[in-house]
């Protein structure tokens, strides 16, 4: 696998092209290997961009590699290049990698903000790379196991990377959430604060926009959760000793190293006494020996934050405070901590109690006999627990990939042929694959469900009247996703289906 | 000498607070130069408890001070306590009630008919005093001369009982006009009083220093016939009929108390019990004296207040069925003490010291509620004052014949809420100004508990507590501050709700619950039963104390019912007023919501709950219109105020939704919306969903909610017709089929197929309607698309 990042502004002239990588992976590659991987895709891009200006190319598929194309930002492009091994030929899904991608650099501007704005505040490009380095590594040492590097494949077809999961409350403890949302926004003392909830590693309240909210619960749930914090990645030794992001570039000196802050460094946040989250990344400050509070960036507005995590029990609460609203950094900060603890402490302890009754465990939200998976407006996802997903049959999850990537380009041409309607595509696919499983798409106004239905036995009759009664019983044909959730969730509702 | 009691007083601040005094100045040390508005609230609230509280006390060391010191004058004391500018929590209302007559023969009290009594040589005047209307005529009633020692009417008000002396009370029955006497039958006894009772077994109850005698009284026989006897031997006696309990004092120092309920269920005997007295020295025995002894009823509970002279503190006992406990005492700053009960609050008059403290015994807490003040008179004429008179201020302007002396010595307190100023015949009912009275308390939450808990003038408080809530939401408190206070409202009407619709039953239960109470769990008990005292709309005797006592209630509401259909009566015109003058102001024209609201405060008028309703038209409404910016704060309380109903089980209109939907969207907190919208917190109807769908031109994820909230609901008329406005056409013909919609127009699935400009759409659509309703083959819309498709299909193939 290889993974670059490149400005088509930089390095025009002849002789600079080294001036245009921004990062590549492996770093120990040899430069001309580099710079030819780079260089056609810059062909590439130079090339399709003639028929179409606005979207230039996706994907390249050559006999041995694809290369996967993504345009962080306007001409910044990220690009992946996968070995296709014999055994699973185009079992990559392009669209997962992309994913992949699009993630990284949403983290990335999470915390650094824009490449762009970094690169303006740097020219010389010494700053980005330094940082891009150590954030790709970082980040791609999650996708290690043993010495491999393990990216998204039909295995996971099942998932959508980069939408949030939900966890699906009452109406009473809903109200004790908003409540505690409402206080805790309140006692910053600044109006302008916002807030995230997560129960485990689901979603319970936001009240960012929709983008930042899909970063800040990716990073909370690659490092923040009970579940983060406990696990850290094992694998991450292997990405140290052998030192792969090793700095290349002459302008990145040791004492700039140091400066370096890798926000996806592992095993780096721990729980303090009072219940926030602290990590030492960000090192600590002089004067209070406490470690430094995060800085983040908010997409919309561009707005940089503190980002400040309590945990209590499964509970985690992500605060921003807006910097500008702080005057004297820590110290004002630390006196936030204290006023949340003190307005807010009884009723977090609450509201975890409450989630916890309510909580289903792992496996709340799954449906026995379907293999599903729902996204709602490629925001909100819900599928079967992984654990029951890894039952299915192989075949199944091929047909499966192949199918998702067809309804993607499906979607796509709609998308670029009728922009303006926004009543979106609908279809519904039934595919029989060869193990005999049903493999079923269904999209409608901005809702996709898959399912896998392994009982080969089977006819399509069969296969399509179950979608219609998953449909029916969770009201999916037109119904919101969150509605369906809320469905799900109730075991009581679904046994008086059954 | 006020001089240097200024100077104490900021001494003992400086000494006693001077803990709180360091923090705050800290605090404020360590934040300069930057200095804002509720920078160190904590501190400085804690310093400004501590200042009040000492100040508080401080007031009553110069009062006492003032009142003890032998050449204090009235005016000079007018001058150092009227300094907050006239106001009072308890007042007086000009004109009071005239009782003057020529040849008088005094004024007595008859508080189990709450009449006023005036006997002359040959007749008896008597005054209603409930309702208490100044204006209220004289009934006159003849009686033989003589002696009169007290009267009092019959419960039934047909006969009159007057004491004539020691040995010999006289009866008379009003309308024959007949009468006989009742003789004490040995010398060596004395009456010392009488009174007429509701008790099942006797009429009538006299005091004799031997004991009670149980009497009936018959007009037929023109005798009385004795029941029973108490022996006991008695000093002096205390009763109240509103608590039909009788304190007899025994012992040489007469604090050994002896207790009869005789109640309409039956006589109740209480334990005796002592009276704590302190003594000056060892030889000293103080005596106790009737004057010094009051029965109150408060909440519906009796307690017994006490004057120790020695201790300069009034002792409180409270009556269980079968026990007496000490509750604790309150201080005394005057020689001569007198009390009132108002709408359940005590007031401790302090005599000498010309002023009264209010108390509200409902918890356990003995802290005055507001600083010590003089009773106000108001409503005094123009001509004659500009501004409203203060304590010991003589009227003399007023009139030469008659001069008004404040807690003077001719003034009599009655029970439970009467002044009778015995010089000037004249009688003054105290009202309490809840408004002063709040202003003055900066605990919000408390001070909308303790309005929530008035019962009279219900709808006067309920305008106090709206606008309390609306003026505490838009100093923008704390949420935390601002959701106890909700929580107090909500729990207040949630139980005005409960006691409202099941009176009776409540009762029943409490009764059955409360057989077999005992002291030592009265606080238990004193706690369950202050949940009914709160909403329960007359004052129900406490009902632990027997479980037929409360039954007796009943009893006593009807007695009561004249005054209550009049107060009734003048208080819900107030209240359609007042709400009338409300949508009005709110411009609401919702006359649904408006003729709700008088129906349901015509009901409800003995309680100043407030419905959510109300809490929507009277404070989220206003509020909102007032706040300018981020709504965040009012969607905070109200997401509070939805908490609170929600776990009192509270239903809330849909407006209050409606209403917070449109304070989100007015910011674009869309985020946010969903949120409460997934998650049920505003709760779906369609209101609510039609509010949506307007705040759908701003952001199409809101209009998805509405459509599927419709769907939610089952509203598949609505669903089908947005489906199709959409252009989601096939679909909507798909949802109908399934759900057998035929309401919606098949006209308009045309047209939006039609404005596709996809003929085999327009095609399928022609067809499945021609399949789906009969006869539409024959119809002319068919007639008309089937060309207009024919003309498509032609035109393509051209």
């Amino acid at each position: 696998m290889q993974l670059c990042i490149f400005d088509l502004r930089r390095g025009q002239q002849e002789g600079q092209e080294l001036d245009k990588i921004l990062f590549f992976f492996p770093a120990d590659l040899p430069f001309a290997t580099q710079l030819s991987v780079i260089g056609l895709s810059e062909g590439l891009i130079t090339f399709t961009r003639i028929f179409s200006p606005d979207a230039a190319c996706e994907v390249i598929e050559a006999e041995r590699h694809s290369h996967v194309f993504y345009e962080a930002e306007s001409d910044i492009w990220m690009v992946m290049v996968v070995d296709k091994s014999k055994e699973s030929k185009a079992a990559c899904q392009v669209d997962a990698l992309r994913k992949v991608l699009k993630e990284v650099h949403s983290l990335f501007v999470l915390f650094h903000g824009t490449m762009r704005s970094m690169l303006e505040k740097e020219t010389s490009g010494g700053l980005i790379r330094s940082h891009l380095y150590p954030f790709i590594t970082d980040y791609l040492s999650d996708f290690l196991t043993g010495r491999k590097l393990q990216l998204p494949s039909f295995h996971d077809c099942l998932m959508e990377r980069g939408t949030v999961q939900m966890l699906t409350v009452g109406r009473e403890a809903a109200i004790e959430v908003q409540s505690l949302v409402k206080v805790l926004e309140c006692s910053a003392g600044t109006t302008s604060c916002y807030s995230l909830v997560l129960f485990q590693d689901l979603l319970v309240s936001t009240t960012l926009s929709p983008d930042d909210t899909i970063s800040l619960f990716t990073y909370a749930v690659l490092r923040l959760t009970p579940h983060a914090l406990s696990s850290g990645a094992t694998s991450w030794s292997y990405l140290q000793r052998n030192n792969i992001y090793r700095s290349r570039d002459a302008s990145l000196d040791q004492e700039n190293n140091c400066q370096v802050k890798r926000p996806l460094h592992h095993n780096r946040w721990f729980r303090g006494n009072d219940g926030f989250l602290a990590s030492d990344i960000w090192g600590t400050d002089n004067g209070s020996q406490t470690s430094v509070t995060p800085i983040v960036y908010l997409q919309l507005t561009e707005e940089r934050m503190y980002l400040c995590a309590y945990q209590h029990k499964s509970l985690t609460i992500i605060l921003l405070v807006p910097v500008s609203s702080i005057l004297n950094g820590e110290q004002g900060l630390s006196l936030v901590k204290q006023q949340v603890l003190e307005n807010a402490s009884l009723k977090m302890l609450m509201v975890e109690e409450k989630l916890s009754k309510g909580w289903g465990g792992e496996n709340a939200y799954h449906v026995s006999g379907y293999r599903y998976l729902l996204v709602d407006d490629e925001r909100v996802s819900r599928a079967s627990p992984p654990a029951k997903v890894m039952t299915l049959a192989k075949e199944s999850l091929l047909a499966l990939s192949k199918l998702r990537e067809e309804v993607n380009l499906e979607k796509k041409r709609a998308k670029c042929s009728n922009s303006e309607v926004n009543c979106d595509k609908e279809l519904e696919i039934c595919v029989r694959a060869k193990n005999g499983a049903w493999v079923i798409a269904r999209t409608s106004r901005g809702k996709e469900l898959y399912m896998v239905l392994e009982k080969a036995s089977e006819t399509l009759l069969y296969a399509a009247d179950s979608v219609e009664k998953f449909s029916n019983r969770f009201a999916f044909d037109a119904l919101h996703i969150l509605y369906i959730e809320a469905i799900i969730s109730s075991p009581r509702y679904f046994v008086l289906y059954h | 000498m006020k001089e240097r009691n200024t100077t104490s007083t900021l001494k003992r601040i400086l000494v006693n607070c001077s803990s709180q005094a360091k923090e705050y100045g800290g605090c404020v040390a360590k934040k300069v130069p930057e200095v804002e508005r509720d920078m160190c609230l904590k501190e400085f609230l804690a310093l400004k408890n501590c200042m009040q509280n000492v100040c508080l006390t401080s007031v009553f060391c110069y009062i006492k001070n003032f009142s003890m010191s032998a050449n204090a004058s009235s005016s000079q004391l007018t001058v150092g306590l009227s300094g907050s500018g006239g106001l009072s929590h308890a007042y007086v209302q000009y004109p009071p009630l005239k009782c003057n007559l020529p040849g008088s023969r005094g004024l007595y009290y008859d508080d189990a008919n709450k009449l006023l009594l005036s006997p002359t040589s040959d007749q008896v005047f008597s005054w209603k005093t409930v309702p208490f209307s100044p204006h209220v005529a004289a009934t006159a009633d003849y009686i033989n001369e003589g002696p009169v020692l007290s009267i009092r009417y019959s419960l039934d008000a047909k006969s009159i009982a007057v004491h004539r002396s020691n040995q010999e009370i006289q009866f008379f029955q009003r309308e024959t006009r007949e009468t006989f006497t009742h003789m004490c039958k040995s010398e060596s006894e004395s009456i010392l009083g009488f009174f007429w009772t509701d008790c099942p077994v006797c009429d009538l109850v006299v005091v004799k220093t031997s004991g009670l005698d149980l009497l009936t009284v018959s007009f037929t026989s023109k005798s009385v016939n004795l029941v029973e006897t108490k022996k006991l031997s008695v000093n002096w006696y205390v009763y109240t009929h509103g608590s039909r309990l009788v304190l007899l004092a025994s012992g040489m120092q007469c604090k050994t108390l002896t207790g009869f309920q005789l109640s309409s269920v039956g006589i109740v005997r209480l334990p005796r019990f002592e009276m704590v007295m302190a003594k000056s020295d060892a030889n000293s025995k103080p005596v106790l004296a009737a004057e010094d002894v009051f029965i109150i009823t408060v909440y519906g509970r009796i307690y017994c207040l006490q004057i120790d002279r020695v201790a300069m503190q009034l002792h409180s006992y409270r009556f269980y069925r079968d026990a007496v406990v000490q509750q604790g005492s309150l201080p005394m700053f005057s020689s001569k003490i007198s009390v009132s009960v108002v709408d359940n609050v005590l007031l401790v008059h302090q005599v000498d010291a010309r002023v009264s403290i209010l108390y509200d015994i409902f918890e356990d807490s003995r802290a005055p509620i507001s600083a010590p003040l003089p009773l106000l008179l108001r409503g005094l004429p123009q001509s004659h004052t500009g501004r409203p008179v203060n304590v010991g201020e003589s009227l003399d302007r007023n009139s030469s014949n008659h001069e008004l002396m404040f807690y003077g010595d001719d003034w009599t307190f009655l029970v439970p809420d009467l002044i009778c100023d015995v010089a000037s015949k004249s009688v003054w009912k105290i009202h309490l100004d809840l408004e002063v009275i709040s202003s003055s308390s900066s605990e919000v939450p408390s001070n909308l508990e303790f309005l929530q808990r008035r019962k009279l003038e219900a709808s006067k408080t309920k305008q106090l507590c709206l606008a309390i809530t609306r003026a505490f939401i838009l100093e923008r408190r704390p949420v935390t501050m601002v959701a106890k206070a909700i929580d107090v409202l909500v729990s207040s009407y949630s139980h005005s709700v409960k006691t409202c619709s099941n009176l009776k039953e409540t009762k029943v239960d409490e009764a059955s619950a409360s057989v077999g109470t005992n002291a030592s769990n009265s606080s238990r008990s004193a706690k369950d039963e202050s949940r009914v005292g709160v909403g329960d709309k007359s004052f129900n005797l406490s009902a632990s104390d027997s479980d037929d006592q409360s039954r007796e209630i009943d009893s006593r509401d009807l007695q009561k019912s004249g005054k209550e259909n009049l107060l009734g009566a003048e208080s819900s015109r107030g209240e359609v007023q007042s709400s009338s003058l409300h949508t009005q102001q709110l411009g609401l024209g919702n006359n649904q919501l408006n003729a709700n609201n008088s129906e349901r405060q015509d009901s409800q008028l003995t309680s100043p709950a407030i419905s959510p309703d109300e809490m929507y038209s009277c404070v989220f409404v206003p509020v909102g219109e007032e706040i300018v910016g981020d709504p965040s704060y009012l969607v905070a309380i109200i997401v509070e105020f939805l908490r609170s109903t929600n776990s009192e089980k509270i239903k809330v209109r849909p407006n209050i939704y409606v209403f917070t939907i449109q304070l989100l969207v007015r910011y674009e907190r869309f985020a946010e919306l969903s949120l409460l919208i997934i998650n049920k917190v505003l709760e779906p109807s369609k209101e609510v969903a039609m509010q949506l769908l307007e705040s759908g031109h701003q952001n199409p994820q809101m209009r998805k909610l509405a459509l599927d909230m419709l769907r939610q609901l089952s509203l598949h008329h609505d669903y089908v017709t947005l489906l199709v406005q959409d252009g989601c056409y096939l679909e909507a013909l798909r949802y109908a089929r399934k759900h057998k919609v035929t309401s919606v127009r098949p006209s308009l699935f045309l047209e939006a197929a039609l404005a596709s400009k996809d003929s085999q759409h327009l095609a399928a659509v022609l067809r499945f309607f021609s399949d789906f309703i009969a006869g539409f083959r024959n119809t002319p819309e068919y007639q008309d698309y089937f060309r207009i498709l024919n003309e498509m299909n032609t035109g393509l193939a051209v």
